[in-house]
């Protein structure tokens, strides 16, 4: 399908944990973070909600609303306390 | 004469020492190496220099000058021989002169360790085996008053110890009598050298004085704290105050490595704190044993220029942040989790950590009750991040992390920074945010302070059958994969997963009396706080989870 886009992931902490890797290259036709998050929610055990994570496209902080293009690389951040 | 020169004559020591006299100097101290009988189990003969001459006196001129500006001495100067020497020869004489006997000590200590770095000069020993070696000169620099000599990579020198003057080797002359009877002590104080880093230009004696001038305070002496205390006691930070009420356990010392295993039970905040003493007695270290609270906060930061956490806790670091923001004080914060973690600085005009996290986040919402265990390196690689991050703003260093939160993933050795910019309503909006929270925070720890233990949220029951009597809906907030592993006793409990719970649709709403539990208790009680904050009354957590149930039943 024409809408689908190629979208490069990063997981970080405890998603890298449930998703078994660092990064992946996602083909998907996923309009927002948001979107793309519950698509592989439903692959992965994710255990955390959107609300507890921050998203960032193309290394800036985003919202889980902003509209994914072809070609973004998209990164969750969970935030970790460790000391 | 330049201030540094070459000769193929023996060195005349007393000729040159009379060319650094001076009516203003109240002392003179210098240097001379001696070319020594064996090197390394080899009987030397003889001994040939050589050096690249152009370029060598250009480095020692420059060093020498160094020395004159960083110590503040009337005049020095260096010679060095070349071509073949005996036995016994002077093969290097460093002359200062100055107002008091400590910088002429300094000076003329900085000239020979620098000369011997930095000066390329190559040495060949003629063995009397008949064998010849040459030896970069490099190799040999290593006075053996320094650690590295004792860790064994001193052994192409042809010095000995200040510590043995008996011995074959150099020797001090001073003019200044209390500077003899010094250097004549069989044990010499050893005195801290920064000669290392101030040998940078972005450095040098005048970053020196800015690491000296400064205060910061280190909250947590764990994983993170040991690196950063270490590396700011060595750089000579004036004032360095360490933050924890913590003692000693077997588990640290794998990622806690300035201590030992005879600590275990003792205070951190006090054992770190003798080891900075003895690593450097210009620190003013203070250890301050105390768990940082909205009460303590304010007065304790307010001492201090920069502060730096290393804590492993979001409420010390969301109350850190909004004390800091508030007194303009810098932070910089660091978070580690398994093999990954977080880099970010907090400053006038930056971002915050509220900025990057609106969502308060709690301790225990994150990853699961379990320990997420860590490898020792990953907390010392940030540590060490922290604690260079902090002397590039002590010393305005270019490149700062700003506007930035770094993660970087040890496995893969991946990095992202992303740009922590955000929407107009920051910074004004999260300090308006942060004053709220401290408003909150103060409250609750007055409350915590009249009550150790907050009896509203958490209960205990010896059994999930005694809660479902006494009316609570128990629900399981343990993830679906928990469940089967450790099912809970009783078959009272309904599952909803804490992200559903907490984020899904419909809202949660509670059916009267509810009690959540954990494996730990620990996600459960953040769990029944987040739902108090957002109004659910009557919402409690099972306190120490199913582990304390496991427990109960077991005795």
């Amino acid at each position: 399908m024409s809408t689908d886009k190629r979208i490069k992931v990063q997981y970080y902490a405890i998603l890298r944990e449930q998703a078994g890797r660092s990064d992946e290259s996602v083909v998907t036709a996923a309009q927002t973070p948001r979107d793309l998050y519950d698509e592989l929610k439903a692959r992965y055990p994710f255990s955390l909600a959107p609300e507890m994570l921050r998203v960032a496209i193309n290394a800036e902080f985003g919202e889980w609303s902003q509209r994914l293009a072809d070609g973004d690389s998209v990164v969750f951040i969970p935030p970790v306390a460790g000391g | 004469m330049g201030a540094f020169s070459f000769t193929r004559q023996r060195i005349d020591a007393s000729g040159l020492r009379q060319q650094l006299s001076d009516p203003a100097a109240g002392g003179y101290a210098s240097f001379e190496g001696w070319v020594r009988n064996h090197n390394e189990g080899l009987a030397v003969r003889h001994l040939e220099y050589e050096a690249f001459e152009p370029l060598a006196i250009k480095e020692g001129e420059r060093i020498v000058a160094e020395a004159i500006t960083r110590f503040g001495i009337e005049h020095a100067a260096c010679v060095h021989r070349i071509g073949d020497l005996g036995i016994g020869e002077m093969a290097v004489w460093v002359g200062v002169s100055a107002r008091h006997r400590a910088e002429a000590f300094q000076a003329c200590r900085y000239i020979i360790d620098e000369v011997k770095h930095r000066v390329p000069i190559w040495k060949k020993e003629h063995y009397e085996n008949g064998d010849s070696g040459w030896v970069n000169c490099e190799r040999c620099a290593s006075p053996a008053v320094h650690q590295e000599h004792a860790a064994g990579h001193g052994h192409h020198s042809h010095e000995h110890s200040t510590h043995a003057p008996a011995s074959h080797g150099h020797r001090f002359t001073g003019a200044d009598a209390a500077a003899l009877a010094s250097t004549h002590g069989r044990v010499a104080a050893p005195v801290t050298d920064y000669s290392r880093q101030m040998a940078l230009k972005e450095v040098g004696a005048a970053g020196q004085a800015k690491l000296r001038a400064s205060r910061v305070l280190v909250i947590g002496c764990g994983g993170l704290g040991v690196p950063v205390i270490s590396y700011l006691a060595g750089a000579g930070i004036g004032r360095l105050g360490l933050v924890d009420s913590d003692c000693l356990e077997p588990s640290n010392l794998h990622r806690q490595t300035m201590y030992a295993l005879a600590d275990i039970g003792k205070l951190k905040a006090e054992l770190a704190a003798d080891r900075v003493r003895a690593l450097n007695p210009d620190v003013d270290v203070r250890a301050h044993v105390l768990r940082l609270n909205a009460l303590n906060a304010p007065e304790l930061i307010a001492q201090y220029d920069l502060v730096i956490d290393c804590t492993d806790n979001f409420a010390t670091k969301f109350l850190l942040n909004d004390y800091c923001v508030q007194l303009g004080k810098p932070v910089v914060f660091a978070s580690v989790y398994q093999y990954e973690g977080q880099l970010q600085i907090v400053r006038a005009g930056s971002a915050c950590l509220r900025c990057v996290w609106p969502e308060a986040t709690r301790d225990g919402i994150v990853g699961n009750c379990s320990e997420a265990g860590v490898l020792g390196p990953v907390p010392g690689i940030f540590g060490g991040l922290q604690a260079f991050e902090a002397m590039k703003l002590v010393l305005d260093l270019p490149g700062q992390l700003k506007d930035e939160l770094l993660i970087l993933d040890l496995l893969t050795l991946s990095t992202s920074r992303v740009r922590t910019m955000r929407s107009g309503d920051c910074p004004g909006h999260a300090i308006g945010r942060a004053t709220a929270a401290q408003t909150a925070a103060v409250a609750q720890a007055n409350a915590a302070s009249r009550n150790a233990h907050d009896p509203a949220t958490e209960l205990s029951f010896d059994t999930l059958d005694q809660a479902q009597e006494s009316g609570f809906d128990i629900i399981d907030i343990r993830e679906p994969k928990e469940l089967v592993e450790m099912p809970a006793p009783g078959g009272f409990a309904r599952n909803i997963p804490m992200a559903r719970l907490l984020y899904g649709e419909p809202r949660f709403a509670p059916k009267g009396k509810t009690l959540l539990l954990c494996a730990s208790g620990r996600r459960s009680l953040a769990a029944a706080q987040e739902l108090r904050d957002r109004g659910v009354v009557d919402v409690y957590s099972l306190r120490g989870g199913l582990k304390a149930l496991q427990a109960n039943t077991a005795t």
